[in-house]
């Protein structure tokens, strides 16, 4: 709340006189607090979560023109889930316990790390988090390791979870000045979760933050894991990130109560880890519906009045906006159907209703375990005032008896039906100004928005789309191959705008022709 | 490099080998001339570039397997000039399994070495002891599981995936799949001797429901009858689906059709069944099965999907309908 603000606008100064890092295949915190057009140093580029560029070469009258810059073939068959960094020309991805850097104008391999073979579940990686010039890659096993940016090398390797217990890590570590924050999976297990710092330079935990009392308290929720990277607010200096479903995971008689702080968004100071506030997403969570999803920081007016805002469009079907100063609820409202609350209660939490707990002779559940939406991004478009996501609308059956016991999954459920529907949603009003449709089974492609006003994502079939934001209009589409399973990011190098996409193993570049680019020249020049 | 080494090869080895590749040594020798410098002395492989071939037989007919050999595939060249003995002689070279089998009682540390593979690529659906987990069904309870003899039916699936309910291609050389067959066969073994601890959804659990209050429901509210009959389409469905299956077929029919009628400009007509939608392409496979596609652009269609109104059914049901009407199709037999 302090010094921080100083530091920042300190460090801004220097950032107006040299736009680019002095040393190459490095990273400071000024980057992270301001990134400038050719970088995106974090999962979600800034801080904010907003997923939304000030580039405007690609535009709606231009982006029919776009085209393949380059595709980079990781020849793996996991799918690549994670979001890339770009730093110093050099962009950072992930699948799990593989790491590549690569040349962000030509698509060449830089280099690639790879581990030894680990234990622990190998469902996706979301990315890297970068600190000077080391980057941090976890791996499945619970362990994070240290990596020097220009040629791959390891330098250490730290335990952060224990992989026999259950845990598993598949997140990209946020990084706040000398604080790498990561967090853990896994709910087939009564394990707590838990929200960690490390020191960048020797792996030593600075703080730890716990999510629930821990396992084999009486009466006491356990899980609340921590799998997705946060946002943070420099000026207020809090650190916001979402936390996963209860366990056991769909009997909730042993867990009386809300189960804090699982299903809720947390504001955490990230230089001692302390609880600032907490907001309840799904209290009494008995459907898998994890709080994960990006909270999304936004400064404008609600009802006539400016406000620091946290946004979160929720696995468990609602969206919510918060005074995220304080935590204290703005809006909560459904964005699709939902059908297992008995309304939302004065403060903004929904009220779960006990007969669509899940039952021996099965209840029928909207949305499905995936949820509404799930981990990839959202986007905020300031533009517009809209909050653009790919939202799953969804019908699902859920089961469960007593000898399913009282651990780890203690139950079942199969979903039903799904479909993929891009939602634009007003965030003043939780009203949907348009909506388009992505096929059925879902999408699972993220949002990124760009001041040109377009909107980048994908459909269910492995198209890659870019729409008008204003209306939701398909502009431009590519066949991919395969549905993104990853959000997309955007920067601009030696004058040109680039959009990478993720289909599959594969990565893709897209730009204008360079023919296009030399007849339009003031759109490149209005993004400065 | 490795490939073009192989090329090289190739056209003398053709000629020279055809009149011993009859006997099975030609076909290791055929291996041996043109295979093993990127396949390994002993199909092993080398990965990620290098696929093994142990029990390529098992994943591919003979007829896939000439293809690739003929005309290559990725960084593997084609070799076109390949005498048909030799190629026989490769083939049945190939077709040799030499891995050692799972022993019936010996097999621990093979399910030892599956469960590693289970817990880093299955659990997460499957859960940690395949007893299900987020969005997969529960493989002890599973009727590919029961079918499985030596990993004949788990393999496929695994191989294949599962596109239509989203579960992806896994690629396992032999070995592992050995290994991961038996640690799913292990845990089956164990769920079944520890009754009441499973998690799944047994035929008895569905028993909640009034038989009339479902025969009403289907006449009336729910408007099954406008489409079903009990006596046509669903007579005997109980007979043909139980417990949880015949519930999600009642709730949404997974494996339904729908029909679309393509307007072309010159105002021909073809219809079909639906093979493809996006919202830039439409195909239909005629009844002659074949497939044809259009631009959406540049036709008109006209969608017949009358299983969207189990969709819309979804809004309206309570849970009471949703039993009331499971005991009533559990009456026809």
């Amino acid at each position: 709340m302090r010094s921080p603000v100083l530091l920042s606008a300190g460090l801004l100064l220097g950032l107006a006189a040299l736009p680019q890092s002095a040393l190459p295949q490095s990273l400071n915190s000024a980057e992270l607090l301001h990134p400038s057009a050719d970088s995106w140093p974090g999962y979600h580029g800034d801080y904010s979560g907003r997923r939304h560029s000030i580039l405007t070469q690609i535009a709606p009258q231009n982006v029919g023109n776009l085209g393949l810059a380059w595709a980079f073939q990781t020849n793996q068959t996991a799918q690549i889930k994670s979001s890339p960094l770009l730093v110093d020309g050099v962009l950072y991805f992930t699948v799990p316990e593989n790491v590549w850097a690569v040349d962000a104008r030509s698509g060449h391999q830089i280099w690639h790390y790879t581990s030894q073979p680990t234990p622990g579940d190998h469902i996706g990686n979301r990315g890297v988090g970068m600190y000077k010039g080391w980057l941090y890659f976890m791996l499945p096993d619970g362990s994070l390791v240290c990596i020097n940016a220009k040629d791959g090398s390891a330098r250490w390797k730290v335990q952060v979870a224990d992989g026999k217990k259950g845990y598993w890590t598949t997140m990209a570590p946020v990084v706040i000045r000398n604080h790498v924050i990561v967090g853990v999976s896994g709910d087939l297990d009564n394990l707590a979760g838990y929200l960690r710092s490390v020191d960048p330079e020797t792996g030593q935990t600075q703080w730890q933050w716990d999510a629930t009392p821990p396992a084999g308290t009486p009466n006491s929720t356990t899980g609340g894991m921590t799998w997705m990277p946060g946002t943070y607010d420099p000026e207020l200096n809090l650190l916001y990130w979402g936390t996963g479903n209860p366990t056991p995971v769909l009997n909730g008689t042993v867990r009386p109560g809300d189960n804090l702080y699982t299903c809720s968004i947390v504001a955490l100071n990230p230089d001692t880890g302390k609880l600032a506030w907490a907001f309840s997403v799904s209290p009494h969570d008995t459907h898998d519906w994890d709080a994960v999803e990006t909270p999304v920081l936004v400064d404008g007016t609600f009802r006539g009045q400016p406000r620091k805002m946290l946004m979160q469009t929720s696995r468990n079907g609602y969206f919510f906006v918060l005074d995220r100063t304080n935590g204290k609820s703005l809006l909560t409202v459904p964005y699709g159907p939902v059908n297992w609350t008995l309304g939302v209660d004065k403060d903004g939490h929904p009220i779960p209703n006990p007969d669509k707990e899940p039952a021996p002779d099965g209840r029928l559940i909207a949305p499905d375990e995936g949820g509404l939406t799930n981990y990839r991004s959202p986007s905020f478009d300031p533009k517009t005032g809209l909050f653009i996501v790919d939202a799953h609308p969804s019908y699902s059956i859920y089961f469960s008896k007593p000898s399913d016991g009282a651990y780890g999954w203690a139950g079942a459920d199969y979903g039903l039906w799904g479909k993929g529907t891009i939602e634009a949603i007003d965030y003043r009003t939780g009203k949907i100004r348009w909506k388009h449709e992505v096929g059925e089974g879902g999408s699972g492609a993220g949002v990124l928005t760009t001041d040109s006003g377009l909107v980048f994502t994908g459909d269910a079939y492995g198209n890659v789309l870019a729409l008008d934001a204003s209306d939701g209009r398909t502009l431009w589409h590519a066949g991919a191959g395969a549905p993104m399973q990853s959000s997309p990011i955007t920067y601009e190098l030696d004058g040109r705008q680039y959009v990478l996409t993720s289909s599959g193993g594969v990565m893709f570049a897209w730009t204008l022709p360079q023919t296009a680019l030399h007849v339009k020249q003031p759109a490149a020049l209005a993004s400065r | 490099m490795l490939t073009y080494a192989a090329t090289g090869i190739q056209p003398p080895g053709s000629t020279k080998k055809q009149t011993d590749a009859i006997s099975g040594n030609g076909g290791a020798e055929a291996y041996a001339n043109h295979c093993a410098i990127c396949h390994g002395d002993n199909r092993e492989g080398n990965l990620p570039g290098f696929p093994p071939l142990v029990g390529v037989d098992r994943r591919m007919t003979d007829e896939q397997i000439t293809q690739i050999i003929r005309t290559g595939r990725g960084r593997m060249p084609g070799f076109p000039k390949l005498g048909q003995d030799e190629l026989s002689a490769l083939l049945h070279y190939l077709s040799i399994d030499d891995q050692p089998q799972p022993e019936a009682n010996g097999s621990s540390s093979l399910a030892e070495a599956g469960g590693i593979l289970f817990q880093q690529n299955c659990a997460f659906c499957h859960g940690r002891d395949t007893q299900g987990g987020e969005s997969g069904p529960d493989l002890t309870q599973s009727r590919v599981v029961r079918r499985d003899r030596g990993g004949d039916q788990i393999s496929q699936v695994v191989r294949n995936g599962r596109p239509e309910k989203k579960m992806p291609a896994f690629h396992f050389s032999d070995q592992q799949m050995h290994s991961l067959v038996a640690f799913i066969h292990e845990e089956q073994a164990k769920a079944v001797s520890k009754p009441g601890g499973r998690r799944g959804v047994e035929v008895s659990d569905l028993q909640t429901g009034n038989v009339n209050a479902g025969r009403d429901y289907f006449n009336g509210a729910g408007r099954c009858a406008t489409c079903h009959s009990t006596t046509g389409d669903l007579a005997g469905i109980a007979s043909k689906y139980e417990g949880l299956q015949l519930e999600q077929q009642m709730l949404y029919p997974t494996e339904a059709r729908s029909h679309a009628t393509v307007t072309l400009p010159s105002g021909e007509q073809v219809t079909g069944t639906v093979a493809y939608r996006d919202e830039f392409t439409i195909a239909l496979r005629d009844t002659d099965g074949n497939y044809r596609s259009w631009a959406i652009g540049k036709v008109k269609y006209k969608l017949d999907a009358p299983v969207n109104a189990h969709v819309e059914l979804f809004s309206q049901y309570s849970d009471d309908d949703i039993h009331n009407l499971m005991a009533y199709l559990q009456t026809l037999r």
